[in-house]
């Protein structure tokens, strides 16, 4: 099954920790969000594999923005 | 040479302020905007405004190029960049001369020096100015930390010698974490900064933020403007400023304007600047960095002295003499100013958004508030948290804490959180209203905050 980790905050993307296949586990920072200055990571929901990452550094963020795609196991 | 036309190279409530004093002085105005600020209440006080890009700061209030091409534009012939974003870059100064226009601010050579850290804390040594104990050069590797802490013992904090604003200061506590945070540190200072030189400054037990309002003409005359205490501040950044201090001597308020003089004059500064010191428990000043700018808390001291700063910065880059001298500079009663930031009351968590409602108590006496809101006005997440700074005079320290509480009070601003709770919550507290307090104050009332 796929499933989008979203962006929690609105902002510009400082950075996407993980790469594509990298595994992931729920709690584990995939990105961090620059919001007003301030670093906010986002982490996983889920158990899987980074199947796809949709955005890169500076990409202007919206609350639920998609920003990476897992395979969840 | 006079300026006619100034280009503020920064957004927001600054803008405002700086337009304020143009207006005054019969200069016309220019305002700068992203993608983000295409409706932003700063823009309709400029007399002319320009779009200079998306709202990504580093392609907009970061761009040298579409700056200097709004400049070039515009017919401006001075360029005042503000606080924060190009304020003390040293290639934007130096590309504002080129272009042929005034920067307002200390001369690109300067502000490339005063840039490192190191440079400074040599310089203070050189004038016999005392600085925290730790590196005068950037450490070379974690032996050398460690080394450091085995004779000065922990904690330490290690710092970039190019960061600022409250970014690129770590504090180390035992040897397990030097080599993680000082990777960490380089790392940022690397993306951030340009530079992961970081150097050690020793941990005071419960120091004061005192900092020292200064101004100085090309020919070398220099006045101070008295002192702020800012040691109210969450993530290395202030919430609450003052002036006087609650804790500052007379005795002790002659010795670090002497300390600013003579750091002033040493590094051949022109125009306005901050040097801030650390007070120790034991009264004993450091002499910490340079803010080679215009300060977001400068009311602060243009409420007790009657002197506009910006104005005095407009005149010196224009190439006068400072006006007045130190004996003429009069300070008179207590000023405190709160900040207003888009975040929420108790974590501290940003919150841009949309405001949906607004009152701002102007009808207030001794009362300043500077800002750039409106209703239906959009705080965009990409930029300062900074909404508004609430200001207050009074005769005595109670009595423009109590204007500031009463200003807070009526202060509302709905759609988004603010942290007019934190300041009211602060201004009321015991220790706060008896000036018992250090840089660990918010800290130690509200917890970590990250």
């Amino acid at each position: 099954m796929e499933a989008s980790i979203n962006a929690h905050m609105p902002g510009l993307v400082a950075r996407v920790v993980v790469a594509e296949g990298t595994r992931i586990t729920v709690g584990q920072e995939v990105a961090v969000i620059n919001c007003m200055k301030n670093e906010l990571s986002v982490l996983s929901q889920y158990n899987g594999v980074v199947k796809k990452i949709l955005v890169k550094e500076w990409d202007e963020m919206q609350v639920d923005h998609p920003m990476i795609i897992v395979e969840v196991n | 040479m006079i300026i006619k036309k100034l280009l503020i190279a920064n957004r927001g409530e600054i803008v405002s302020r700086i337009i304020r004093t143009c207006r005054d002085l019969g200069i016309g105005s220019v305002a700068v905007y992203s993608e983000a600020d295409r409706n932003s209440a700063f823009l309709k006080q400029a007399d002319e405004t320009y779009f200079i890009g998306p709202a990504n700061p580093i392609k907009s209030y970061l761009n040298i190029d579409v700056l200097i091409e709004a400049g070039k534009k515009s017919g401006a012939d001075a360029v005042h960049p503000g606080y924060g974003f190009l304020s003390e870059n040293a290639s934007f100064a130096e590309a504002v001369t080129s272009a042929g226009m005034t920067w307002v601010g200390p001369s690109a050579k300067v502000l490339k020096a005063v840039e490192s850290k190191c440079y400074c804390r040599n310089i203070a040594e050189k004038v016999g100015v005392p600085v925290n104990p730790g590196t005068l050069d950037p450490v070379k590797g974690f032996d050398e930390i460690a080394e450091f802490a085995r004779k000065h013992g922990y904690p330490i904090f290690l710092k970039l010698d190019r960061g600022g604003g409250g970014k690129g200061i770590e504090m180390i506590e035992d040897d397990h974490r030097i080599k993680e945070v000082f990777e960490r540190i380089s790392r940022i200072g690397h993306i951030a900064f340009n530079s992961s030189d970081c150097y050690i400054e020793k941990m005071l037990s419960r120091p004061r933020h005192i900092e020292v309002q200064f101004i100085g003409d090309r020919d070398g005359h220099y006045v101070c403007l008295g002192e702020r205490e800012c040691s109210i501040q969450r993530r290395h950044q202030k919430i609450i400023e003052e002036s006087p201090s609650p804790v500052v001597t007379e005795g002790e308020r002659q010795m670090i304007f002497d300390y600013t003089l003579r750091l002033a004059s040493a590094m051949g500064y022109h125009g306005a600047g901050t040097m801030e010191f650390l007070r120790s428990e034991h009264g004993v000043y450091y002499f910490m960095e340079v803010n080679a700018r215009l300060q977001v808390e400068h009311p602060v001291t243009e409420l007790i002295t009657g002197i506009d700063i910006v104005k005095n910065q407009l005149l010196i880059a224009s190439g006068a003499q400072l006006a007045f001298t130190q004996e003429q500079v009069q300070r008179r009663g207590h000023a405190i100013e709160a900040r207003v930031y888009a975040e929420d009351p108790l974590s501290f968590h940003p919150s841009p958004g949309i405001i949906r409602a607004l009152r701002i108590p102007l009808d207030l006496d001794h009362i300043r508030i500077d800002h750039a809101l409106a209703e239906n006005e959009t705080v965009p997440p990409f930029y300062d948290p900074l909404l508004a700074k609430t200001v207050a005079w009074g005769w005595t320290r109670p009595e423009a804490v109590n204007r500031l509480c009463l200003a807070l009070q009526r202060f509302n601003i709905e759609g988004l959180k603010t942290t007019i709770p934190t300041n009211f919550f602060i201004l009321k507290s015991r220790d706060f209203a008896e000036g018992h307090f250090n840089t660990g104050f918010v800290k130690e009332m509200f917890g970590d905050i990250r």
